[in-house]
């Protein structure tokens, strides 16, 4: 069985995910993103290589979205209303309430003030949502009667979720974007172990060792408090959902802690909507979040209220969230043209600016004056602090996520080529596991599992129930070689339990598989027992003494009368266990029998078992047929030496 | 009624057994006879009738269910009726233990009979007896949820711990996970109460529970941390060469690729066992510091674990890059249980390598910004360890973070932020200035904080001096009156910076004052409510002496005064809060001012005059009340018999408080009668509470773990020294007073040997056996029975003596001896002698030194005062310029006059070999040889042959060398 991994989008690239996964029949659309670089036809994944004809819904069984932003999220209406897929859609509740706002944010930017022709309406868009089913974390959804899907917590923004899917036997993780470490509002991901044939993660910063959190956190508060504490004003530019919720709770907690009481004000509009979904989603923001719940809710921040233009200019100290994050235009823009000349003030900027953007123009160097358009100059005397908080993961979470989860495989997408590749190479390396990291367009084919179904035998079944362990003791291999770094340590005793090996697995003639314990494998065959055992036909040279005294009765070499048989048999003993220190041989009547050994006399002239090469004169001598099993080889060597060199103890 | 019921039932029970005999009795019949059996005013034929009848429904032929809920009935009848106990576990164990029953009716059999022994020590050889078998082929019978039961029961049947651990160790093995977590747990279980030797049996376990960290199932995962965190200190533990670092360092590493599990419960687990590890290398416990791999550990590779099939690959080493960034991962980790593991367990790791204690520090500040009060305290009281045992270097960087949780809003954290401060050594003006700032800007928010603040900024004062000098000097335009004349007084800001101000004079590096001499005479106004935030440094009586003294002369020695921290019996609460309540010196600061303003100078003279004669306690406003010394002392004796309850129930802090407000009690008592008595009482009160200390220790017997390092040896170390001066700074003791005392000391020396690493055990050992041979002669004297305790030593004693290499392998033994002991009420008479020494020196300051030619023998004239020291005792007097240059002069005693109760004399002591340097510095004091205690020998020089004990301050004199004009 294959698994077949399609990569629309976020091949060697951030920007428009999109992947198509085909499971044993299944396939799977996980996120339908769009492109923030391009408006040409870049912008959308390339839908034509899922189905040449454009009947998408029998070319996909159902479509996934990991999370609300637009590019894992945007190219959704377009494709359900324009290309018309009308099959199922699946993501997890807050992607679904969020979506929506979203989408439409990003639609009035494009078609009101860029003036674009509009890809979708806002129709399409609520027409779109109406297709879509809510997952929540942890449900077990069964798509159809082999598809069943399951989302994981993944921190990164409020309902982001990894998604498990597994179709009979194969099974792979899509992640989507993920945060491995905590913020102050969000989790860390959450996942179980599980049996993965492959899994897709991303890997924005492949390469990125982040130093702990909270010494971002302390830079920004010590910036705020101090601008605060000389009596200044702080502006912080954020987009309306994730940031700005997080940074909130910091500075509320912070304020909390310090009996600080210079007010915080939020900006109407979007944020305002925002906190209200917050404070809903409260199962779905970080376990502190949840703890205090119960007592307050952390998004009814204590210390914020709402703000009011006429506030802007008012005297005092005060902390402003407004937006857009990157000073790009509206509200956040206007509080800046006033705050912005004062030494005392105090803007902080995301981790990431547009080009173009005002925010970007303050990150590249400290401009003294901003030309904001012909005939405004902002005179910008105020401070200026960087923000690097990121809901991505960093390298050493995606290592950590893979050796948890330890599938066999990995594809990693939304990231950069030779990030990627450096990625891949410590993966494959380091953990051993299987990695790729294709482009877009790109088919990655895998082997999947495909378990067998197979009959067992009810001896063999109660054989597995009872335990059977033993304990192997290695030292007697070597010395102990625990403590030393240079060896690979292994403890001298070790515990096995081998009943499943102690199985036989047959295939029955109707071709089903059968699993048997090993006593019934003859009966199951109706075959006798076969055994390997070794022959030797030994020369025995008796003493002349021994011969004289035989002659007489030696009429044919072929006819040895039964007396003489069991006389020479009985020499032979009486020789034998003289020699002999381990053991006693014993006589039994027609043969001497020690364990598996066995020695009688051979009557043949061409007994096979003869050697034929021996320089004793072969007249002298008398044959014994000696047999014995694998198990007591050694001991049946020392024997026919014995009996080999009686010979010369006779002379 | 009963009749009816008993009809009834049996009626039922009747028919059933008759008609259809494989099926047993109706469930209605059960809970009729059940109702029976847990009334007590059943009688007592009904109670056999139904139990004949119950019996009969034993027989194997039945139904596995009705014979269960049989059982069940049973047991509650046999806890209902004891007097049948024994005839129903004959019965249970003929009928129900037949091999040809199901196992579960078998193990249902085995749970009751077992129940039923528990109580009953005379069924328990009958269970041992058919237990163990029993046991052993029942776990190997297909049953899962059996297999589960017994193994979580194992500590209820006596199995061997031998077969015990195989089994456990095999089903470790098992395909059903609870069973292996049960293993796992069984095996922990076993760790520590038993002595395992086997190092192929330990390493066995240890790899196995490796293998097990991979395992799918949380719990399972959850139990394997613990098992490899207990079997692997067994391991290291167990070695003794170099290879010992290595594999310590394989266990740390092995648990740091724990602390990212998904798990919660694993993570808090991996820190809980981090914080546990005795040993680490300094370049693996930094890697765990830092999320980037270090070069040191780079391509560095641990063993990791490898089973029988999968023996060949390099997949199962662990590389030491697989710690990296563990703490930084523990301590932003969303679950505050994780954060506060975190913090916790960084506590021991930074003290064992203080080399990357400033690395776990700079991580340790960020936590205190975290949300939680539980993770912002653990993490200061993190850094107040660190601040103990001297690894806190804070720096400039820290300090906002750090000053921020003196103004947060808990109470706790304030407190503990000002403990921190009060142990820290500041190292530049900067972070001093920074630090009075931050507590100034917290008393002006928290005004309930006030007594503790003022403490201090009194104490950092001190131990800082140079710094608050220069920082009074700044803000000397505060503290002066306003042109008014008016003081500012009332301010709390101007009262604190009184207090760093007069504090500074008592530092090490002020010898001469520069704080303005008016600035102590502004004080003195204040005395009242300086003094109630300094209690636990002085008393009203020495804070008014010292200012008034401080008002007139600029030269001030702080070993004038008797500062309560600088006599040896009486320290600094270590960084408690001061108690102000209570034992308050009822002397009202408005007389105290009077007397200043009638004649302050004429006083004030006389009394600092007599300071210098006669060292003990200043001046006494106190009626001298013998009897209500004795009074308080007795109240307190007759409490220490619920102290000691206390204890042992884990209620540290309150007896550590009760303690405390009782030793301030007794400090208020300044009596000349009855002064020695106080004296040992006090130093009583400090064993008592070191005591309590040891038994936190004990009572979560995992910190005890610790080996060697750590806060126990440190206690047990202090106890000793105590103890030993207890022994022999006093003389008249009665023979009980001397037991108890001989008794404790006995405890403190089975506490050395059950924790302490072997190589003190030799010491300790001889100790022990030199104490019991002093008991056991008391006790033959005063023909008195030993105690528990006392018998109980003995008898290993003489266990040990008979094994072949004493006491280094019996640690367990002797910890289960502390478990015999209990603290006896003491029977006091009161009659001591305090065995004590003053040393004076005319004419000798630093300012004013002797002279002396170097490389020549200089002589010291030093006035000497011996109390109550009989003319057996062998004096010496120690003279130390610095550790290597130290000499002793032995004094005759039988050269100088006087009686044993009090001589004084001139003796110029020779000092040798003075230093080739301009001036230098003797340390002289004067010991005690403790006479049956063991020889000792103080290397390299000619000196006393026993331990000393010493009697008095050490005095430091001042030399400078002669310069030819």
């Amino acid at each position: 069985m294959v698994i077949e991994c399609l990569v629309l989008g976020a091949g060697q690239e951030v920007g428009k995910s999109c992947v198509v996964v085909s499971i044993n029949g299944k396939r799977i659309m996980f996120d339908c993103g769009m492109h923030m670089g391009y408006l040409d036809h870049r912008r959308y994944p390339d839908f034509s290589l899922i189905s040449k004809s454009g009947d998408f819904d029998n070319a996909l069984t159902c479509i996934v979205i990991t999370h609300f932003h637009l590019d894992h999220i945007g190219a959704l209406p377009y494709f359900t209303e324009v290309c018309g897929y009308r099959g199922p859609i699946y993501m997890t509740y807050p992607t679904k309430a969020l979506a929506p706002l979203m989408l439409e944010d990003y639609r009035k930017v494009m078609v009101d003030r860029r003036g674009e022709q509009e890809q979708f309406s806002y129709e399409n868009i609520v027409d779109c949502m109406k297709k879509v089913t809510a997952v929540d974390l942890k449900q077990t959804v069964q798509v159809d009667k082999d598809l069943q899907i399951r989302a994981y917590y993944a921190g990164h923004v409020l309902g982001a979720a990894m998604f498990y899917a597994k179709v009979g036997d194969a099974a792979i993780v899509y992640t989507g974007d993920y945060n491995m470490t905590p913020d102050r509002h969000l989790g860390a991901a959450q996942i179980d172990r599980l049996h993965l044939d492959l899994l897709i993660t991303e890997s924005t910063y492949a390469t990125t060792v982040r130093d702990s959190k909270y010494a971002r956190e302390r830079e920004f508060l010590k910036a705020v408090h101090k601008c605060v504490g000389g009596g200044g004003k702080v502006l912080i530019p954020t987009f309306a959902l994730g940031r700005a919720q997080e940074l909130c709770i910091l500075l509320d907690d912070y304020w909390e802690r310090m009996n600080l009481k210079v007010p915080i004000y939020f900006s109407a509009g979007l944020t305002i909507q925002a906190n209200m979904y917050y404070k809903m989603l409260i199962s779905w923001t970080s376990q502190k979040v949840k703890d205090t719940y119960a007592t307050r809710n952390a998004f009814d921040f204590k210390n914020v209220c709402s703000f009011d233009r006429s506030l802007i200019n008012a005297p005092g100290p005060c902390v402003l969230f407004a937006t857009p994050g990157m000073i790009s235009g509206g509200f956040s823009l206007e509080v800046f043209k006033q705050w912005a000349p004062s030494e005392m003030n105090l803007v902080t900027l995301p981790g990431y600016c547009v080009a173009g953007t005002i925010g970007h123009k303050l990150m590249s160097g400290k401009p003294t004056k901003i030309d904001l358009d012909e005939g405004t100059q902002i005179d910008v005397r105020c401070q200026i602090h960087q923000l690097s908080f990121s809901p991505h993961t960093d390298a050493k979470g995606i290592m950590d996520l893979v050796k948890f989860l330890s599938p066999k495989n990995v594809i990693l997408v939304h990231g950069e080529k030779p990030k990627m590749a450096s990625l891949k190479g410590r993966i494959q390396s380091e953990l051993g596991i299987q990695c790729y990291d294709p482009a877009n367009k790109d088919i990655v084919c895998i082997s999947s599992t495909h378990y067998v179904k197979a009959d067992a035998s009810a001896k063999f079944i109660q054989s597995s129930l009872n335990p059977n362990f033993r304990f192997l003791n290695r030292s007697l291999e070597g010395s102990s070689v625990l403590g030393h770094v240079d060896t690979t340590a292994m403890s001298p005793l070790q515990v096995c339990d081998d009943r499943v090996a102690e199985g036989i697995l047959i295939m029955e003639k109707n071709h089903k598989a059968k699993v048997l314990h090993q006593d019934e494998l003859l009966d199951m065959l109706r075959e006798q027992k076969h055994e390997v055992k070794y022959a030797y036909c030994c020369p025995v040279q008796f003493g002349k003494f021994e011969r004289t005294e035989n002659t007489g009765l030696l009429s044919t070499r072929d006819v040895l009368p039964i007396s003489d048989k069991c006389s020479l048999l009985h020499l032979l003993f009486v020789k034998v266990s003289n020699e002999l220190t381990e053991g006693s041989i014993q006589e039994f009547g027609e043969h001497l029998q020690l364990q598996s050994f066995r020695a009688s006399v051979c009557l043949k002239d061409n007994c096979p078992y003869r050697s034929t090469d021996s320089s004793h004169n072969i007249s002298e001598a008398v044959y014994f047929c000696c047999t014995w099993s694998l198990a007591d080889e050694k001991l049946a060597w020392k024997v026919v030496a014995i009996m080999k060199s009686l010979d010369a103890n006779a002379m | 009624m009963e009749e009816e019921v008993r009809a009834n039932c049996e009626h039922i029970l009747s028919q059933t057994s008759t008609c259809v005999s494989d099926s047993g009795p109706c469930r209605q019949a059960l809970s009729l006879a059940r109702s029976l059996i847990i009334n007590p005013s059943t009688s007592e034929t009904t109670i056999s009738s139904i139990f004949e009848t119950l019996a009969r429904f034993l027989q194997p032929n039945h139904n596995p269910l009705s014979i269960h809920h049989t059982l069940s009935l049973l047991s509650d009848l046999a806890v209902q009726r004891p007097l049948l106990s024994h005839q129903i576990f004959n019965t249970v164990r003929s009928l129900a233990l037949c091999k040809d029953n199901p196992t579960r009716t078998v193990t249902d059999a085995l749970s009751v009979l077992v129940s039923i022994a528990e109580p009953d020590q005379t069924l328990i050889p009958s269970i041992n007896e058919l237990s163990e078998g029993l046991y052993v082929s029942l776990c190997f019978r297909p049953c899962a949820s059996v297999r589960h039961w017994l193994l979580l029961n194992a500590k209820r049947f006596c199995i061997p711990p031998h077969l015990l651990l195989t089994l456990l160790l095999g089903f470790t093995k098992d395909p059903y996970p609870y069973v292996r977590r049960v293993a796992l747990d069984g095996l922990v279980g076993l760790c520590n109460s038993i002595v395992v030797e086997d190092r192929a049996l330990i390493e066995g376990c240890y790899w196995r529970a490796v293998e097990l960290l991979t395992d799918m199932e949380d719990y399972v995962r959850f139990a394997a941390v613990r098992a490899v965190s207990e079997w692997g200190r067994l391991l290291v533990a167990s070695i003794q060469d170099k290879s010992k670092r290595d594999l310590s360092d394989t266990l740390f590493v092995q648990l740091c690729s724990m602390v990212r599990d998904m798990s919660v419960g694993v993570r808090v687990e991996a820190f809980d066992a981090l914080g546990k590890i005795g040993m680490v290398s300094e370049d693996i416990l930094s890697q765990a510091l830092s999320k980037k791999v270090l070069a040191s550990t780079k391509g560095k590779i641990y063993p990791g674990h490898c089973s029988i099939k999968q023996c060949s690959t390099k997949q199962f080493e662990i590389p030491a890059s697989s710690a990296a960034g563990a703490f930084v991962h523990g301590l932003e980790d969303e679950f505050y249980e994780v954060r506060r593991s975190a913090c916790y367990s960084l506590r021991m790791l930074a003290i064992l390598c203080p080399e990357v204690a400033g690395e776990a520090l700079n991580l340790l500040m960020d936590m205190l910004n975290d949300d939680s009060i539980v993770v912002r305290l653990t993490a200061l009281e993190t850094m107040h360890h660190m601040a103990i045992f001297d690894c806190l270097k804070v720096q400039e960087t820290h300090m906002l973070m750090f000053l921020g949780t003196l103004v947060d809003s808990s109470a706790f954290v304030r407190s503990v932020a000002r403990r921190i401060l009060r142990s820290t050594k500041l190292y530049n003006l900067a972070i001093f200035k920074l630090s009075v700032d931050g507590l100034l800007e917290s008393l002006e928010m928290y005004q309930q904080d006030e007594g503790d603040i003022f403490s201090v900024l009194f104490n950092i004062g001190r131990s800082h001096g140079n710094f608050a000098v220069s920082i009074i000097k700044e803000v000397s335009g505060e503290i002066e009156p306003s042109c008014e004349g008016k003081l500012g007084s009332d301010s709390a800001r101007v009262v604190a910076l009184l207090v760093l101000a007069i504090s500074a004079p008592l530092s090490h590096e002020q010898r001469i004052c520069s704080i303005p001499p008016r600035i102590f005479s502004y004080a003195v106004t204040l005395l009242g409510r300086i003094s109630c935030a300094l209690s636990d440094v002085m008393n009203q009586n020495t804070l008014l002496a010292y200012l008034s003294h401080c008002s007139r002369s600029t030269v001030i020695s702080a070993a004038e005064f008797n500062f309560k921290e600088e006599e040896p019996f009486l320290p600094v609460t270590e960084g408690g809060i001061p108690n102000n309540s209570g034992f308050e010196i009822i002397s009202p600061a408005g007389m105290q001012l009077q007397k200043i303003s009638d004649g302050a100078s004429g006083i004030h003279s006389q009394r600092t005059w007599r300071l210098k004669k006669v060292p003990t306690p200043l001046v006494d406003y106190q009626l001298e009340d013998h009897e209500e010394v004795s009074k308080f002392v007795k109240l307190i004796l007759s409490k220490i018999k619920d102290i000691w309850h206390l204890m042992q129930n884990g209620y540290t802090a309150e007896v550590l408080k009760m303690l405390r407000s009782w030793k301030e009690g007794l400090i208020t008592f300044t009596t000349d009668s009855s002064a020695d008595a106080l004296v040992f009482m006090l130093q009583y009160l400090r064993v008592v509470k070191l005591l309590a200390k040891v038994w936190v220790h004990l009572i979560s017997r995992r910190k005890l773990q610790s080996y060697g390092m750590g806060e126990l040896g440190l206690v047990s170390g202090k106890l000793d020294r105590i103890l030993r001066e207890m022994r022999y700074r006093f003389i008249g003791f009665s023979k009980e007073e001397e037991l108890h005392i001989l008794e404790l000391t006995l405890l403190n020396c089975i506490l050395r040997l059950s924790s302490i690493k072997a190589c003190w055990d030799r010491t300790s050992l001889k100790k022990l056996y030199s104490t019991v041979s002093r008991i056991e002669f008391l006790h033959e004297e005063g023909s008195s029975e030993p105690s528990n305790f006392v018998i109980e030593v003995k008898k290993s004693l003489f266990e040990i003596g008979a094994s072949t290499d004493g006491a280094s392998d019996s640690p367990i033994l002797f910890r289960k001896l502390i478990e015999f002991f209990s603290l006896q009420k003491f029977v006091f008479c009161g009659n001591l002698k305090h065995v004590k020494a003053e040393l004076d020196v005319h004419d000798n300051d630093y300012e004013n030194p002797f002279p002396f030619i170097s490389g020549l023998p200089v002589g010291i004239p030093l006035e000497i005062s011996l109390y109550n020291i009989s003319s057996e005792s062998r004096l010496w007097l120690r003279m130390t310029v610095y550790e290597e240059l130290t000499e002793f002069v032995f004094l005759d005693l039988d050269q100088f006059g006087g009686c044993d109760k009090i001589r004084k004399f001139t003796f110029v002591a020779p000092f040798y070999k003075s230093p080739k340097a301009n001036s230098f510095t003797l340390k002289v004091c004067m010991g005690m040889e403790c006479l049956s205690e063991d020889v000792h020998s103080f290397k390299g020089c000619a000196g006393p042959k026993h331990e000393l004990t010493y009697l008095c301050k050490e005095k430091e004199l001042y030399f400078s060398a002669v310069i030819k004009k």
